[in-house]
């Protein structure tokens, strides 16, 4: 009796595959991790190296889109060290944009202005942007942990 | 840009819906359904708080 193919685990074409079982081979789960750091670093970027194309551009627009706009609107990207506690919750979020973040705090890009709506849900998209790279990497650690390692004509 | 409060709010949520949606769902017209779906919610509670905070303002 044949069993229907799972999709979520099937391989295609071109994936890249290891032997846990083989002495010397990579750890899967380690890999795994390593997908997720890459996919954290840059938006879009670990699902580029799971040769998942349309995630990857998707991930990457989205992530850059928000970060982008949150900046035209003067937005502010958090800091570490925050005595109040959304301040701290706001720079984790932040920070989930990976590189990003550093780049924006290194350009000194949004120039905040509080005092206006827009930069409020400035600041609010720019902290979006970083949770959506969150998703972006605890999809590419699921997509990496789940395929099947078997190496693909 | 200098925008009003209501208008960065439907920005915030028209462009959070559109990203959940995307990213989200597969289909075409699930994609459509969801970001509809989205952002009819984020405007109807976030309006609906306003309106609940009313009494409570200055």
């Amino acid at each position: 009796m044949n069993e229907p193919a799972d999709p979520s685990t099937e391989s295609k074409p071109g994936d890249v595959a290891f032997s846990a079982q083989e002495p010397g081979e990579s750890n899967p789960r380690l890999q795994a991790i390593v997908f997720a750091l890459i996919a954290w670093m840059l938006p879009g970027l670990g699902h580029l190296v799971l040769r998942r194309w349309k995630k990857a551009a998707a991930f990457f627009l989205v992530v850059v889109a928000f970060i982008v706009l949150g900046c035209l609107m003067r937005g502010d990207v958090f800091e570490p060290g925050s005595d109040d506690t959304l301040g701290t919750l706001g720079f984790f979020a932040d920070l989930g944009s990976g590189a990003l973040y550093f780049l924006a705090r290194a350009l000194e890009l949004p120039r905040a202005d509080l005092s206006s709506a827009a930069g409020n849900y400035g600041t609010r998209l720019i902290a979006a942007a970083g949770i959506l790279n969150v998703l972006a990497v605890i999809d590419a650690f699921e997509t990496a942990a789940r395929r099947k390692f078997t190496r693909c004509a | 840009m200098r925008l009003s409060h209501l208008v960065s709010m439907t920005l915030f949520a028209l462009l959070v819906s559109i990203a959940f949606a995307a990213i989200g769902q597969r289909a075409l017209t699930a994609r459509i359904r969801r970001a509809i779906w989205s952002f009819a919610l984020f405007m109807l509670i976030a309006i609906g708080i306003a309106w609940l905070l009313f009494p409570l303002s200055p």
